[in-house]
């Protein structure tokens, strides 16, 4: 798998981030590196504890993170999860959290495939 | 492929070493120094990704949240040259650390970047009113970021020589308005005979009693500037008197009273003068001289002239110089009379025998008493002025906000004298200066209480204590390298032990010394430091000591041959060892019948002959005397090699017959150990020199009792 049929995986762009980053190495480091993020399981955490003020940070950081990977799918997600936690909005932001646990997976998942093949 | 990564990663700081060599600036603009970016973000990864783009131009601190953005500021805040800000982090957002920076007026002179996915409008409005300099939106692309990176940094360089260029014509300006200041009062005074100092007494006094008065009560709303400025025009109090007929202004008698009413009309005419300057009437320094100047004869009583006013209706600027004005004609000598004492004057003063004044002015000049006295006892303008300035920077260490761009200078001038003085504390370093008329010696703090003396030491050439401290002719021999230098090359440094708490302890002394401007220039003086190098100093010595080599044969000595046997052992402990040592038969009869340089010069042949003997990889030493051991590591056959090399060491020098005797000893029998070598060759020796000289000797086991010892005792007169 390369990098970029992991992207494709993703359902994320890769024509994106790669005019944006300049550098396939540098693509590649931050990919890998996505999956040591803390931030979503902050985000599962501080959801289940009710804590939305975190679950606002956490979420707002998965957001910025898939701006910066062109991870558009999470990244769409997450948005709408930043917004109703914006809002404090907890009903709607426990409906949206399961969009966001999804579209994780799937990313994370195509990430750990294309690490194992690469047997990084 | 992880070692690949890594690979990488080495590659690319070895190239990034380079560029750093051949371009000192490191990037873009030849200006620039290779700035430190302080990134601010919660995400370890976004930190990282940015750090990446960044790090080969610039120096990267990070941060996590706001509130370790700001410790790093509050340390590095001068360093930093740029900040790259997240809005949205846990314990201080991105808008908190603003807030903070704005209120250090680290704002000011410290760009920031903001780095959000809160692309909201009112977000990024929010952001440019708290001054951040630029917005840049998630997901971001390399390029701009490092482009607006460096048009940030170049535009703030800009800024930053413009601003210099303002504060200097802003000083430039004060000081060519200060002097025109101070050309026409002395011309007032000249006319009037007065003493050329009465301006400048005045003018401090003002400064003083302004000062006093602001800590004392914030009743007078009066700003730093505002005393600056009242300060300057009090110059200008007397200069209607420049309209004052001479033979009235310098009429050495009483004045009649008609004489005095012409008199006092300069108050009014002096007023009249700075109102006639129409384009500069509303200028804020020509308005404070004008109060100064109509209403300076005013009394708190209202029985002053020329309107009549009473208490606060008298301006507070006019009421300060009236009160100045009295003090120095006081003090002052006059033609009709001597100068009176501080004290003296300060009692009619408050005893309402010279006019009446605003009570809080008055406790103002008691209060102050010291300070005042100081500034007007001082005998020349320059140490008024000298002092004049010292109070003026108390003042601006208690006169809290507004700080104009001298005072800012000021501050950083205490600043950095703090700085150093607790530095020389930290480093232990013993400041000094020295000046040959008067003889006086000068002390940090910090030394003086280190050495039990006082700050200034009055003669310290005869003094018993300094005496005690350089050693008996310490003074001489101090004072001879510190002749050493000339004007041209004024610095000198050496070793000195210096003897204080009880213990001689030796310093490092760094010297510099000062030289008259006149021909020829003369010794005048020195500064400099004294650093206790006490332990580094030894450690020289030990090692001088201990140096590895012999100074006759240029072999190594015993202690750093054992050195290196020991680290050999350690390090191939596979290996199979050799260890000779000999000495030379007879050597003593060779010294006695042709001369020990003979005798010398024997020993360096052997030395040379067991150089060329051996591999380099060898150890050789002269163990001492005429004693020599050579340690080798062997394959097959011992027994060749040694015998080469005793049949290399003996034979003929200058018609001397050189001949050694050798014990050897094997790791194989004697174990790792330099310690089981050494004595296993050592009896070896003995055994052979027992038996036959000019012969070399294997250790075996039938010589385990040989013991060393004797070999000391018995063979110390037998055996050569």
């Amino acid at each position: 798998m390369t990098i970029q049929e992991c992207y494709k995986a993703i359902g994320a762009d890769y024509d994106d981030v790669l005019g944006r980053l300049r550098s396939e190495r540098l693509i590649q480091k931050f990919v890998l590196k996505f999956l040591d993020d803390e931030s979503f399981r902050l985000l599962c955490d501080s959801m289940a504890a009710g804590d939305l003020d975190t679950a606002f940070r956490a979420s707002h950081t998965i957001k910025g993170v898939c701006a910066n990977l062109g991870f558009t799918r999470l990244g769409a997600s997450s948005h709408d999860l930043t917004e109703a936690l914006r809002g404090r909005d907890g009903a709607a932001a426990a409906g949206l959290l399961d969009r966001v646990k999804a579209d994780y997976e799937q990313t994370a998942a195509a990430i750990r495939a294309y690490k194992a093949e690469a047997g990084l | 492929m992880q070692a690949r990564f890594e690979t990488d990663r080495m590659d690319r700081g070895v190239q990034k070493q380079g560029r750093a060599g051949l371009r000192p600036g490191g990037g873009h603009g030849e200006t620039m120094q290779k700035g430190k970016i302080l990134i601010v973000d919660d995400s370890e990864m976004n930190r990282s990704i940015l750090a990446d783009m960044l790090e080969e131009e610039y120096k990267i601190l990070e941060a996590e949240d706001g509130e370790q953005a700001i410790e790093v500021l509050q340390e590095h805040h001068a360093d930093v040259a740029l900040v790259l800000l997240d809005i949205v982090m846990p314990k201080m957002d991105g808008f908190g650390v603003l807030e903070v920076m704005a209120r250090n007026n680290w704002i000011e002179d410290l760009p920031v970047i903001m780095i959000s996915s809160e692309s909201g409008s009112a977000q990024v409005a929010r952001a440019y009113d708290m001054g951040v300099t630029d917005f840049i939106g998630r997901p971001f692309d390399a390029l701009v970021v490092r482009r607006r990176v460096v048009n940030t940094l170049l535009l703030y360089a800009k800024q930053k020589r413009l601003m210099d260029m303002v504060e200097e014509q802003i000083r430039e300006t004060e000081r060519q308005s200060s002097l025109m200041v101070e050309i026409l009062s002395h011309i007032v005074e000249f006319r009037n005979g007065e003493s050329g100092q009465h301006i400048l007494h005045v003018r401090t006094l003002t400064d003083i009693l302004l000062r006093a008065l602001v800590r004392k009560t914030d009743r007078y709303e009066l700003s730093g500037e505002d005393i600056n400025r009242i300060s300057v025009g009090s110059a200008l109090h007397d200069i209607g008197k420049i309209v004052i007929d001479e033979t009235i202004l310098n009429k050495p008698g009483k004045l009649t009273s008609e004489e005095f009413d012409v008199m006092k009309t300069h108050a009014m005419k002096g007023a009249e003068m700075l109102d006639a300057l129409e384009s500069q009437r509303d200028d804020p320094m020509v308005r404070s001289a004008y109060e100064i100047c109509r209403w300076h004869h005013e009394r708190w009583d209202g029985r002053g002239y020329p309107d009549g006013l009473s208490g606060d209706e008298i301006p507070i600027s006019a009421q300060v110089v009236a009160l100045a004005d009295v003090y120095d004609a006081l003090t002052s000598p006059r033609v009709y009379k001597p100068p009176l004492p501080h004290e003296r004057a300060v009692e009619m003063i408050l005893d309402g025998q010279c006019g009446a004044f605003n009570p809080l002015l008055l406790e103002c000049l008691t209060e102050n008493s010291d300070s005042i006295r100081m500034v007007m006892d001082a005998d020349s303008d320059q140490a008024v002025i000298r002092e004049s300035q010292n109070i003026v920077k108390d003042s601006v260490r208690t006169t809290p906000g507004d700080a104009t761009a001298s005072e800012r200078t000021l501050r950083l001038m205490d600043y950095e004298r703090m700085k150093h003085s607790f530095f020389s504390a930290m480093t232990k370093e013993l400041q000094f200066e020295y000046s040959v008329t008067p003889p006086r010696l000068s002390l940090s703090s910090w030394a003086a209480e280190l050495l039990g003396l006082e700050e200034v030491v009055a003669n310290p050439a005869r003094d018993q204590r300094i005496r005690a401290i350089l050693g008996d002719d310490g003074w001489s021999r101090f004072s001879w390298e510190v002749h050493q230098t000339t004007p041209e090359e004024p610095n000198a440094s050496f070793d000195y032990p210096l003897t204080y708490n009880g213990q001689t302890r030796w310093h490092s002394v760094v010297v510099r010394t000062v030289w008259t401007t006149g021909t020829p220039q003369r010794f005048a003086g020195a500064l400099g430091k004294a650093i206790d190098n006490h332990d580094a100093h030894e450690r020289m010595l030990t090692l001088e000591k201990q140096a590895a080599r012999d100074a006759l044969t240029g072999l190594l000595n015993q202690a750093s041959a054992r050195e290196r046997i020991r680290k050999r052992l350690v390090e191939r402990p596979e290996g199979r060892y050799a260890m000779g040592v000999f000495d030379l038969d007879l050597f003593k009869a060779a010294n006695d019948s042709r001369g020990h340089q003979f005798g010398d010069q024997v020993l360096k042949v052997v030395a040379e002959r067991l150089t060329h003997s051996v591999r380099s990889s060898d150890i050789i030493s002269r163990t001492g005397g005429d004693e020599f051991m050579l340690f080798l590591e062997y394959n097959t056959d011992l027994e060749r090699t040694i015998d080469r090399i005793f049949n290399s060491l003996c034979g003929d020098y200058e018609g001397y017959d050189i001949s050694i005797t050798m014990g050897v000893s094997k790791s194989e029998n004697a174990g790792l150990s330099y310690e089981d070598m050494f004595r296993e060759a050592d009896s070896a020796l003995y055994a052979a020199k027992r038996a036959k000289k000019r012969q070399y000797l294997f250790y075996d086991s039938s010589m385990k009792d040989v013991l060393r010892a004797e070999t000391d005792v018995n063979e110390r007169n037998g055996r050569n």
